[in-house]
């Protein structure tokens, strides 16, 4: 790139100000020297390939603010112009136009250094973007006058208040009297019960244990990240509840953990209370490693992973046979397997093509148990009634295909062909990015098999809650059950509608109105952040290049974690 | 027995209409006049027409009336569509759509060309007109797109095509209209499976990758105007970008990037440059605004690449843009981008949903992509004297809940809406039917 000789006189025109600007030195390591009228004013200039950057001091010698100037300059010198990032953290733009090429000999000055003290800014939770500054609180709320989407044979109620009280729903009625709780007027919009995601791999360090074929001794509650923007996110799409499942890479995966999206609260005080033990199993591609390039692991075929499961299961029987006995060695894993033998573990098993489904169904029958929910299940409309009779419930994506070579007959129909069939169907996503507009992804069960309206939101909420066999406690809007609720701008289904505040357990963890003031503040704080790292670089500190550690997007068949 | 011989008698005629459309075959040209009567019609230029008059012959429109207001005789096949509404074919910029099938396998995958400055590379020869995920845009009333190569610095040249052909080359709209160059990023990100480190850093090596593009633009020039005696096709293709205007496409994200970008359309004097992605485009709009140049702004449902950005970033980047005067459209590129084109309009409505008006927000996928792919004569609106390419919904197309085409065309040519996928539905419906009985 080429270089410009920036040397020269310089009129220079920012927030209203016009500033003597003088350039002085070689063409690749320029001097400024910056004056408003008579007073000097600290500046700091580099040019790097084409870019110009340069940092005022505040007029007021005694406020450490700063104003950066940002700009590429080309050949032509004559004007420059760029953004200005004003101390306030506000941005214009800025002008700087040259009014003479020669220059008299740079001064040197000596500058005070000043000790000053740094603002500190009070720790949030999670101590980070959208942190809380105090821990949300259970209230007593009385929703006024909304639609609501009870889950219940009472349908969808017009103009019916709902009381939360201590945490849990208290009352559905109208004309219900306030007494202390705080009265918000829903006139006009829709309260609905938050939705729940069957399968989830947000707030996670980890999703793969993937050395070995089964990896039930693994946990998914020791890897929760309660720092994870995608739990707020997901409370900003009216998320409450996620089944935060391990990954698929084998066809005995972990134990998953049920969470509630308590943002701010640490990783145990995120696990659902009391919830039902749930394990991992996968089948098909990710199992039999298709698209790895090591092809070494047993199974490399769905007829291996029939062989697995069955060579598991009787293990874990043997083990529980030598347990009676006392003479055993203590075995997770297999003390795990005997819970699933047993019925005191559930499975949520990823599956997608008729076959393997078919299959599992077979192996569990043959070890009297039965399969909880099939997850992904992309073709189990080829086999739904195969699967109403083994008594498995279904969790879907609404619309995903043709990623792979399993998902080659994956239609948008498979949830309304599958809940026609009378199976208790769930839509999921597997995805931080879907997981927060899944009353979206509801809907398209609308447009693809004309499911009603009322039946396509129990997909992501009263249904996902059965098949996590928590649907006593969340899932619906009725009297005893936990407060967590989503008030909605208009039609939850609707893509115009927007989640205006969500609760879980009575208290507030997502308000759209608070979210506009956190905004705020994160803005003035990175701009606070910022001037303070560059009067320390400024100071003479060390610097370092910028860098940034990235979130990984997570997946099931992720399998290295960074 | 009433009942249950209604019920045979539909599902025969289901079974009969699955085994019709088993194979979704191109219709033959419009030779019959339509006259659709009664919907509102949402022009795609911000406009709407409550009770509509729309008339098509010959595959143009030759009649977008006020039904209430004329007393136009209607033609030919006459459709009540009372209730109903009727958008142009929705289009879809920048994808990928017929080079791969399917993306685990290899075998199905012609996006990608190995090398770095390919503008001769065409994805119109590799476009599959009988791709099933084409035709699985069609029922959601995406109607058009943009074929575009991948990877590289310079990835090749797109096309434009028609979703209802029977090859490439019936289905070209129009033909080797775009260059697509990947912009190089100030920042990399650590390559870990060689040992270094994860996360971005600053891409020592961005000044050098800006210098070889321009060098290869200047190579290029250099040849174009010489004698050309040795064969270079690189170059030679170049000369459309030089001489006849042809539209250059740079995929670009970074504010830094995107200003070198406009610098380099200005020191290489390009008359057209769209930005695509143009992620960070809000903080310098005033310059691409100067520029006037316009924006294939990202897919919204996407998720904001900072913790601390606002949640609804990706919803409403394109009306931040907008509302800056940026001629915006939308593009699908992403995660598992070819299946997921046919939730275009409800991109769309994601940015309505932000704050943009309903019709603004339907401009994004249809007149405004129209300009920005420079087929905006043809496509985009319903105006008499352009393509008739449209369909009739039974509701907003740009929300889920009620986008349920009923009818669709392509200049002027029913098209099924049937597919893969709904002949699989049919199949499996009748299934469990046929045991209730």
């Amino acid at each position: 790139m080429n270089t410009a000789n920036l040397e020269g006189k310089y009129t220079l025109a920012v927030d209203g100000k016009n500033y003597d600007l003088e350039i002085t030195g070689k063409p690749n390591t320029p001097k400024a020297e910056v004056k408003l009228g008579d007073q000097k004013i600290k500046s700091k200039l580099s040019y790097t390939d084409t870019w110009m950057q340069v940092l005022l001091s505040s007029p007021d010698s005694t406020k450490t603010e700063y104003t950066r100037l940002i700009a590429k300059v080309g050949e032509n010198t004559n004007k420059i112009s760029g953004r200005a990032i004003l101390s306030n953290g506000q941005e214009t733009t800025f002008s700087a136009t040259k009014a003479a090429e020669k220059l008299e000999e740079p001064k040197k000055k000596e500058e005070n250094k000043e000790e000053t003290l740094l603002p500190i800014v009070p720790l949030t939770y999670p101590n980070m973007a959208y942190g809380f500054k105090e821990l949300p609180k259970q209230e007593a709320i009385l929703f006024k006058n909304a639609t609501v989407w009870t889950n219940t044979e009472k349908g969808i109620l017009e103009k019916t208040d709902v009381l939360i009280r201590d945490g849990k729903i208290a009352e559905v009625g109208t004309n219900l009297s306030a007494g202390k709780a705080k009265v918000i007027d829903a006139s006009g919009k829709h309260l609905t019960t938050g939705i729940i995601d069957e399968h989830s791999h947000i707030g996670a360090s980890a999703i793969n244990e993937a050395g070995q074929n089964s990896s039930a001794e693994v946990t998914m509650e020791d890897v929760i990240d309660p720092t994870d923007i995608n739990i707020y996110r997901n409370l900003a799409g009216g998320v409450t509840s996620i089944q935060l499942l391990h990954g698929s890479a084998n066809p005995i995966g972990g134990r998953s953990a049920i969470m509630k999206l308590k943002w701010g609260s640490n990783a145990k005080e995120m696990i659902f209370p009391d919830s039902p033990k749930f394990i991992k199993f996968a089948l098909g591609e990710n199992v039999k490693q298709s698209n790895w390039d090591s092809k070494s692991r047993f199974p490399q075929t769905r007829m291996g992973v029939e062989q697995v499961f069955t060579d598991y299961f009787s293990q874990a029987r043997d083990y529980e046979a030598a347990k009676k006995t006392g003479n055993y060695r203590k075995d997770i894993e297999m003390e795990t397997i005997v819970e699933i033998l047993n019925g005191n573990r559930f499975v949520s098993s990823h599956s997608y093509i008729q076959s393997e489904i078919n299959m599992l169904m077979k192996v569990a029958e043959a070890f009297d148990f039965r399969i909880n929910t099939f997850t992904h299940i992309l073709e189990g409309y080829k086999v739904a009634d195969k699967m109403k009779e083994h008594g498995a419930g279904a969790s879907t994506f609404s619309d995903w295909w043709a990623y792979k070579y399993e998902v080659k007959d994956a239609i948008p129909y498979n949830a309304a062909i599958m809940h026609n069939a009378g199976l208790t169907v769930a839509i999921n996503s597997d995805d931080g990015e879907m997981s927060r507009r899944l009353n979206q992804e509801a809907a398209k069960s609308v447009k693809y098999g004309g499911i009603s309206e009322e039946e396509a939101w129990k997909f992501v909420t009263l249904n996902p809650a059965k098949l996590l066999h928590l649907d006593h406690r969340v899932g619906s809007i009725e009297t005893g059950k936990d407060g967590d609720v989503v008030l909605w701008s208009g039609n939850p289904l609707s893509i115009y509608s927007k989640a205006e505040k969500t609760l879980i357990e009575g208290a507030v963890y997502f308000d759209l109105e608070k979210d506009k003031v956190l905004r705020n503040e994160i803005a003035q704080q990175k701009n606070m952040l910022t001037g303070q790292m560059l009067s320390a670089k400024n100071g003479g500190a060390k610097t370092q290049p910028a860098t940034k550690k990235e979130d990984q997007k997570m997946h099931c068949d992720t399998l290295v974690t960074y | 027995m009433m009942k249950r011989l209604k019920i045979t008698l539909l599902l025969g005629i289901l079974i009969l209409t699955s085994s019709l459309y088993a194979q979704q075959s191109p219709t033959s040209a419009q030779t019959e006049a339509v006259t659709i009567v009664g919907a509102t019609a949402h022009i795609g230029n911000g406009e709407i027409i409550e009770n509509s008059l729309i008339i098509f012959e010959n595959g143009i429109l030759t009649q977008v009336l006020d039904a209430s207001t004329t007393k136009m005789q209607y033609r030919g096949t006459i459709i009540n569509a009372e209730g109903k509404h009727v958008y142009p074919g929705f289009i879809a910029p920048n994808t990928t759509l017929g080079l791969v099938e399917i993306a685990s396998l290899r075998p199905t995958d012609d996006e990608d060309e190995i090398g770095e400055m390919l503008p001769h590379i065409r994805s119109l020869v590799a476009y599959n007109a009988e791709s099933q995920i084409v035709e699985s845009m069609r029922p959601n009333g995406v109607l058009i797109g943009q074929i575009v190569p991948r990877g590289g610095t310079i990835s090749g040249t797109s096309s434009v095509v028609q979703f209802d052909a029977w090859n490439w080359e019936d289905a070209s709209i129009k033909k080797d209209a775009g260059l697509h160059i990947n912009w190089p990023n100030s920042f990399k990100r650590g390559r870990w499976w060689l040992g270094e480190e994860r996360g971005l850093k600053p891409n020592e090596k961005y000044a050098e990758e800006v210098l070889k593009l321009t060098q290869f633009f200047n190579n290029s020039r250099a040849y174009v105007a010489g004698d050309q005696k040795q064969e270079n096709l690189p170059f030679k293709s170049m000369d459309a970008i030089f001489n006849n205007g042809k539209k250059v496409f740079v995929h670009v994200d970074g504010e830094r990037e995107i200003v070198d970008a406009i610098q380099f359309k200005k020191d290489q004097n390009l008359k057209d440059m769209v930005i695509v992605g143009g992620y960070d485009a809000v903080k310098v709009a005033d310059l691409i605004k100067a520029e006037n140049i316009a924006i294939l702004s990202p897919r919204p449902h996407s998720t904001p690449n900072q913790d601390d950005e606002d949640y609804d970033y990706n919803y409403k980047l394109a009306k931040l843009l907008t509302d800056k005067g940026i001629l915006v459209g939308l593009e699908s590129s992403g995660q598992m981008e070819r299946a997921n084109t046919r939730n275009l309009p409800f991109y769309a409505g994601t940015v309505a949903a932000s704050g943009m008006d309903k019709e603004q927000a339907l401009k994004l996928i249809t007149l405004n992509n129209a300009k920005i792919l420079g087929i905006d004569d043809r496509l985009g609106t319903l105006e008499k004297g352009k393509d008739a390419t449209l369909f009739i919904s039974e509701g907003d197309a740009l929300d889920m809940r009620t986008n349920k085409l009923t009818k669709a065309f392509i200049q002027g040519r029913e098209l099924s809406l049937e597919s893969h996928q709904t002949e699989l539905y049919h199949r499996y419906s009748d299934k469990y039917e046929n045991q209730k009985e």
